[in-house]
């Protein structure tokens, strides 16, 4: 259980950038697992498939519930960020937990679009395959490839903007 | 294939995964090498794709998997020692369980009643497998003389009833000869225990069928009675 936990709670930490809504929404995700066990049906991967998207439909509800309050903060979006503003917002420990470089490519990612953003973290954060990712976006493989594509150049013109140099 | 700027764009991960074969992985190399754009654009996602890679996995706060357990599988509280022997045994508190428990108390006293070892005075000693084996020998035998001595008993009895009855019988119904004598030599009304004999059943059964037939003749007319 271990294993899924810390799997599913990368995904909803890489995917909201915040450590508090990715506790509370990975422990919905196990809720909802949980309560849902029944209709699981081996036919549609192993389990942590499932698990993955139970846990990829809770993020992408998530997102759309809280939009209202991001169409606030999406002015701040399109202005290029200096590391250091955003940087304030993190607990020390957070800053200590993660690299700087990695903390950045996080922060770029939450300024993803969420099927960019989703379709990078499964294939770059989480290896999946492009079967599995197909089976947990629930799109053809050539969609998956192109998210994957748009949003590996997106996310690297994001940090371009936000004055990161890559390595 | 000529490579356009957009097509390197839109097949840059299909190269970066080495997913481009020979002459069409040679040709676009040589676009992104020559062109301002998409030099800067391949380096940047190709070091941007190395380092997610290399990106650490989070560990799990310890207190989300002891949430997850709270809230999937219920709080569990701390018991010491002594509460969770309370515990187990109020598991046991099943009628299921009582009755078992029960039933096994009850087939020890009859055992241990049996075997001698009285509850008033426990005395050790008779626990022995000797003094078991003795006392349950001589109930035993006990048991048997007694049974002996009931269905012999029972026998003069019924003996006797039945003598009773014939004689009853015989007063009723003095003309017929309900009796022919088993052996002339001994008077009516004595049983002989020694020599149970053929003809004595054989009067027992013919006094118990001309009874029946007598029933059976008044039968019709309660039947008749009873139908009006």
């Amino acid at each position: 259980m271990r294993r899924h936990t810390r799997r599913i709670f990368n995904i909803c930490y890489r995917f909201t950038g915040n450590r508090t809504e990715a506790e509370d929404l990975s422990q919905d995700v196990f809720l909802r697992v949980y309560r849902t066990l029944a209709s699981y049906r081996s036919a549609h991967g192993g389990f942590a498939t499932w698990a993955t998207s139970v846990t990829r439909n809770l993020l992408i509800d998530h997102y759309r519930r809280t939009k209202r309050d991001r169409i606030t903060d999406s002015l701040d979006d399109k202005m290029p960020v200096v590391e250091n503003k955003e940087s304030a917002g993190r607990r020390p420990d957070e800053q200590a937990l993660l690299g700087e470089l990695s903390m950045q490519v996080q922060s770029a990612l939450t300024r993803l679009s969420p099927e960019l953003r989703e379709a990078v973290i499964l294939r770059d954060l989480q290896q999946l395959d492009y079967a599995e990712i197909q089976t947990v976006l629930a799109v053809p493989e050539g969609t998956v490839k192109s998210r994957i594509n748009r949003g590996r150049i997106e996310l690297a013109r994001i940090l371009q903007q936000m004055g990161v140099r890559p390595a | 294939m000529t490579w356009t700027c957009d097509l390197v764009e839109a097949r840059l991960s299909d190269y970066l995964e080495g997913l481009l074969q020979g002459p069409e992985r040679a040709e676009f190399e040589a676009h992104a090498k020559s062109c301002a754009d998409c030099a800067p654009l391949v380096a940047s996602v190709r070091s941007l794709v190395g380092e997610m890679h290399s990106m650490e996995v989070l560990e799990t706060p310890p207190r989300l998997v002891y949430s997850i357990l709270d809230k999937t599988l219920g709080p569990r509280e701390t018991v010491t020692a002594w509460q969770g022997f309370l515990n187990a045994i109020r598991g046991l508190a099943t009628p299921k369980f009582a009755y078992g428990a029960a039933s096994v108390m009850a087939t020890l006293i009859i055992v241990l009643g049996a075997s001698g070892f009285s509850l008033r005075k426990p005395k050790l000693a008779d626990l022995r497998p000797a003094a078991i084996y003795q006392s349950a020998n001589r109930q035993a035998h006990l048991v048997l003389a007694h049974s002996v001595k009931y269905v012999s008993d029972l026998r003069v009895v019924y003996e006797i009833q039945s003598r009773l009855r014939q004689d009853e019988n015989n007063l009723q119904t003095a003309p017929e000869e309900l009796l022919p004598k088993s052996s002339p030599g001994k008077n009516p009304g004595q049983t002989d225990e020694h020599q149970p004999s053929q003809p004595r059943q054989q009067n027992r059964a013919n006094e118990v069928s001309r009874q029946l037939q007598m029933l059976a003749a008044e039968l019709p007319l309660l039947s008749e009675r009873s139908v009006r």
